[in-house]
């Protein structure tokens, strides 16, 4: 359809940024294997197997995260273990932000862009219900999805709070994800349409909000606490130039998860350049790992 | 009601923080935080209804450790209670708000009386309408 070429050409400014770029631009025009969490809040990994077994449905692990499932079907939603809450529907690099963040029980942890929740819910599995999981959503329309999913996943430790990031309210966290408002060009290949919507412009408007929710993210951390910032996007004004802009109050930390393969972030990109500790970012593209496209960044605050 | 109604041990309620908010009831596994809040934890009793209602994702969480008041339903039985249907059924449970479990698992919460079971499955949770599906970041 010409719509999609137009949109696709939105891609060819990247043509030497991603590796192997026609392999990238092949890929996008398939579908994304099923992936989803098992909720260990409800159920354990040997369970859902068994049942998954039992009702025929083929699956295999994921090589770099216990709790992620591929599934051979195509309707996850009408399955039993979606209705008790036993499964999460969530594309395997929708994982990822997570597990680096790494939240652990007892802690507090701020979700500061949450809705739908994949994100939310996966926090409070990690943090096995204990602890006080925060998740702020500006959105009225988009807390509704938010609540339910919580609800749904059985989380006893989440607060979920309406600000804009920007502006949240004074307190202190041990980590905070900042899965930011972006282009989501990464999603393409659940949905095309996310290419036409591009541009520029676009990308810099974002990176302005962007920047500024993360300033917020780190003065709501305490000092040594982490903040995550992850975006499905490959705008590099939406990645390392924002990340760029807090290196004066946090230090960058390597992103690497064995089994998982993906790029480094850019030091420069289009003539500016951004320091060489931003190869310590994580750029994950569809066709290294057939999966969709993410971009992470693990910062410590000084 | 979770230790009277379903024999529940209560270890499995120790710790947590019970908030009324409404006519429900909420639970939380902490303290809850010093900041403005739309809801804080889980919402796990109705007390619209009397007596007290269960709500399914509690029982989800909690149910499959109730010693009494539960039924297990078999493979068409459990298709019923998914569509949101009534059907006669004999079990040794008494009349009320029972846990509904298939293969070992929580489907959720029905309601026993005079020899039938009552499906209390949220609409939005039945299984004919499909289910919530990740939607990412659409900013669109
Ligand atoms: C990428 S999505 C988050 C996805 C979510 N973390 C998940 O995994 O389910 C970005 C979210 O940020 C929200 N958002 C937009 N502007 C914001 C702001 N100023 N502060 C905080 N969140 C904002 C959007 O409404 C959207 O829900």
């Amino acid at each position: 359809m010409a719509a999609q070429v137009v949109g696709m050409q939105h891609l060819e400014r990247y043509r030497d940024m991603i590796p192997d770029f026609d392999e990238f631009l092949q890929i996008l025009a398939t579908p994304l294997p099923l992936t989803v969490r098992v909720n260990l809040l409800k159920t354990t990994a040997n369970r859902l197997k068994e049942h998954l077994d039992r009702a025929g449905i083929g699956y295999s692990e994921l090589r770099w995260y216990p709790y992620g499932l591929r599934l051979e079907m195509d309707r996850p939603g009408r399955m039993l273990e979606h209705l008790m809450g036993h499964i999460y529907p969530q594309e395997e690099m929708s994982m990822v932000p997570v597990a680096v963040l790494s939240p652990r029980p007892g802690e507090s942890v701020l979700d500061i862009c949450a809705a739908p929740g994949s994100k939310t819910t996966q926090i409070s599995m990690h943090m096995e219900n204990r602890g006080l999981a925060v998740a702020n959503e500006p959105s009225a329309a988009r807390i509704v999805p938010l609540r339910a999913n919580c609800e749904r996943m059985g989380a006893l430790n989440v607060a979920v709070t309406k600000f804009d990031g920007r502006h949240f309210p004074r307190y202190q966290f041990d980590r905070v994800l900042v899965d930011a408002p972006c282009s989501s060009q990464g999603m393409a290949r659940k949905d095309l349409k996310v290419l036409d919507r591009y541009s520029v412009k676009r990308s810099l408007d974002l990176h302005r909000l962007q920047v500024e929710i993360l300033h917020r993210a780190i003065s709501l951390v305490r000092p040594g606490g982490v903040v995550v910032y992850s975006t499905c996007t490959y705008a590099p004004e939406e990645n390392e130039a924002v990340v760029a802009r807090v290196l004066d109050r946090a230090r960058l930390e390597d992103v690497a998860l064995s089994g998982l393969s993906g790029s480094p972030g850019l030091e420069e990109w289009e003539g500016t350049d951004y320091g060489g500790e931003l190869k310590r970012c994580a750029r994950y593209y569809p066709h290294q790992n057939n999966t969709g496209g993410f971009f992470v960044a693990k910062l410590i605050k000084t | 009601m979770w230790a009277d109604r379903f024999g529940l041990p209560p270890e499995v309620l120790s710790g947590l923080a019970f908030l009324r908010r409404g006519r429900m009831i909420w639970a939380f596994s902490g303290q809850p935080p010093d900041l403005p809040c739309e809801t804080v934890g889980l919402r796990i009793m109705s007390l619209r209804e009397s007596p007290w209602k269960p709500t399914t994702n509690a029982l989800q969480l909690w149910g499959r450790q109730a010693t009494r008041n539960a039924i297990h339903l078999e493979e068409e039985e459990t298709r019923r209670y998914v569509a949101g249907e009534t059907q006669e059924l004999k079990a040794e449970v008494e009349d009320g708000y029972v846990v509904v479990l298939y293969q070992g698992e929580v489907l959720g919460c029905g309601l026993y009386a005079r020899g039938r079971l009552i499906s209390q499955l949220p609409k939005e949770r039945r299984m004919d309408e499909g289910g919530q599906e990740e939607c990412g970041c659409d900013m669109g």
